[in-house]
């Protein structure tokens, strides 16, 4: 049928058998989900027209990781509201503070988001769900529509295709690899518009586990894929199979599937990149950058959340100090990370290194609700992006690394490369 | 749906180049900021920063023709505004979800109209039917076809956009199905 993944999920969510980009459909998802910031917008539109039922209550997934420990009187206010909304709408499936977690995080591992499903999201991170070989559409406000009707229109999306070829030396990450594509489409050496594109990647993929293919999906999104997608190893159907909450069909592009732009990548000689200030798209090697004082550091983001992004950045923290001037935040992606983190010593491994450990959620990558950094100062994190201004102040240094790179610069206080650190 | 809607635009062409941003290219950065959603609101402030009095002088019917990349950045205040003046707007290109966003809106819009901006200049007359992609420039005789609004989307605008079809849905559907 000459179809790309995107192509296939669509058409089989829409009853057809195949759909062709630009053409407009409306899928019916196999859930919709809406976070805790935006929920009372929704609800007071649709109140405001008098809707006051959801086509599908039971398929709407409620969670509560923008703002999960109320760094504000208004924000308490919001969770007040959502409680309510969460009672009035019927919805079951609502992640309250402290239940679940991230919810472009936990959905993959619990087996609710499997491979070959589709659903609609508020937020454009629902990318992530490529990682496990699904699709999850950004909706924005249009989310209301979605709630109350059950679907929303979708303009079927063109695909790119990036081949990876070779395997990272050990010390360098998926996030690696997803500030290096972003600078090179920046740079014009990728031919890729990924404007309302979905990009798959092929290749030597094997290698990725879920947190790693999570990762691939980050950088994509920052330069406005509207959906990543990694067809689905035998490692990662078996975590699938081993946690389905409900029958699923994985989904892989056709062979002679027709896409827009086509290019590969080695990724073997590659070396850890730092993200400079303003954008994914601005990373250069670690090692032209190494040495640069930071005062403040996050790991998580629905970039580098899970679990083993978690053991990967305790590696470096094991038995070390942070740096006396800085402060690092944890954020795991889900509540069920941390419990695990928790029983096998990660947790202790961050604390006694002097980290600080926030509610699994998006942490200070959603609008400095938590750990904010101050005018001028610098920070290095996982963050999804460093535009100006993500963790507050616009003139503060914000740079980007892997889990490994940052944990090894909180130590040493400046941008260090985690494969200098003995003993890691 | 009705037939009266009118697809057809008569009026004068407001052109553009490429790479207007949405924040102080088509509104002031603080009208985003400010989340100001009401077309009163905004009216008096579309194109400000580089044509003010804009709204003023505009014209229901009038045709803004703009270049590639129209209206990057955050979106949706300024085709508020656009769709309450009654214009339309003729893209070369422009970023999907602004696209989505003018939709929304219930703005009458074409994008990738390959070379829009060489058809004409500003305060030429052109006709453009939205429904069909039909792009007339009477003054310089030029006649194109362009992508129109999809069949798909075409209720939405013509009910004003997603608060207008959200409202007669549920009027006509959602209130009367069973639960």
């Amino acid at each position: 049928m000459r179809l790309t993944a995107v192509e296939k999920v669509l058409a089989a969510k829409c009853g057809k058998s195949a759909v062709r980009p630009g053409e407009v459909v409306y899928p019916d998802p196999d859930f919709i989900m809406i976070h805790d910031g935006v929920v009372m917008g929704a609800k007071r539109e649709l109140d405001a027209l008098g809707i006051n039922r959801l086509a599908a209550p039971d398929k709407v997934m409620m969670v509560t990781d923008h703002d999960v420990i109320y760094g504000s009187a208004r924000a308490a206010e919001r969770g007040a509201f959502n409680r309510e909304a969460a009672r009035a709408w019927g919805v079951k499936n609502f992640y309250d503070v402290g239940r679940g977690g991230h919810g472009h995080i936990f959905p993959m591992e619990t087996g609710m988001l499997l491979p070959g499903m589709f659903y609609f999201d508020n937020d454009r991170h629902a990318t992530n769900a490529g990682a496990i070989g699904a699709f999850g559409f950004r909706m924005g406000t249009e989310i209301s529509r979605v709630l109350a009707t059950g679907t929303n229109w979708v303009m079927v999306p063109r695909s790119v295709r990036l081949n990876i070829n070779g395997r990272l030396k050990p010390g360098v990450h998926a996030r690696d690899v997803g500030f290096h594509i972003a600078t090179l489409i920046k740079q014009g050496v990728l031919p890729f518009d990924l404007d309302y594109r979905v990009l798959e990647y092929t290749g030597e993929l094997d290698q990725f586990d879920l947190a790693a293919r999570t990762a691939l999906c980050s950088s994509p999104t920052e330069m406005r894929a509207y959906g990543v997608f990694l067809p689905p190893s035998e490692a990662i159907l078996e975590h699938a199979q081993s946690k389905a909450t409900r029958p699923f069909t994985p989904v892989y592009a056709d062979a002679d599937a027709q896409y827009d732009a086509q290019a590969e990548i080695d990724v073997a000689a590659l070396e850890p990149q730092i993200a400079l200030p303003g954008g994914v798209e601005h990373a250069v090697d670690i090692s032209e950058i190494a040495g640069e004082p930071i005062s403040h550091a996050f790991i998580g983001s629905c970039g580098s959340s899970m679990y083993q992004d978690m053991v990967e950045a305790a590696r470096y923290l094991e038995g070390r100090r942070l740096a006396p001037n800085v402060r690092l935040f944890i954020a795991p992606g889900s509540e069920a990370s941390t419990q695990r983190m928790a029983r096998e010593g990660i947790l202790a491994t961050f604390l006694e290194a002097g980290a600080v450990i926030l509610p699994a959620g998006c942490g200070p990558c959603n609008d400095a609700v938590v750990g904010p950094v101050h005018s001028g100062e610098a920070s290095i994190s996982t963050a999804a992006n460093n535009n100006f201004g993500r963790f507050g102040p616009k003139d503060a240094k914000l740079y980007l690394g892997s889990p490994a790179t940052v944990a090894a610069s909180a130590v040493a206080g400046q941008i260090t490369d985690p494969r200098t650190m003995v003993n890691a | 749906m009705t037939t009266e809607f009118p697809w057809r635009l008569k009026g004068r062409c407001y052109k553009l180049g490429h790479d207007v941003p949405h924040p102080g290219g088509v509104v002031p950065a603080r009208i985003i900021t400010g989340r100001y959603f009401d077309a009163k609101d905004i009216t008096p402030h579309l194109f400000e920063e580089t044509d003010p009095g804009f709204h003023e002088r505009s014209r229901p019917g009038d045709i803004i023709v703009t270049g590639r990349n129209f209206g990057m950045g955050p979106k949706m205040n300024g085709y508020i505004a656009m769709q309450a003046l009654g214009l339309g707007l003729v893209c070369e290109s422009m970023p999907f979800l602004a696209y989505r966003a003018a939709i929304g809106c219930g703005l009458r819009v074409m994008t990738d109209c390959v070379a829009a901006t060489e058809m004409c200049d500003t305060g030429d007359e052109l006709e453009v039917d939205f429904r069909n992609g039909l792009f007339v420039n009477h003054t310089r005789s030029i006649r194109r076809e362009y992508p129109p609004i999809p069949d798909g989307l075409l209720e939405i605008v013509e009910l004003g956009g997603n608060a207008g079809w959200l409202k007669q849905w549920w009027a006509q559907r959602g209130a009367a199905a069973p639960r």
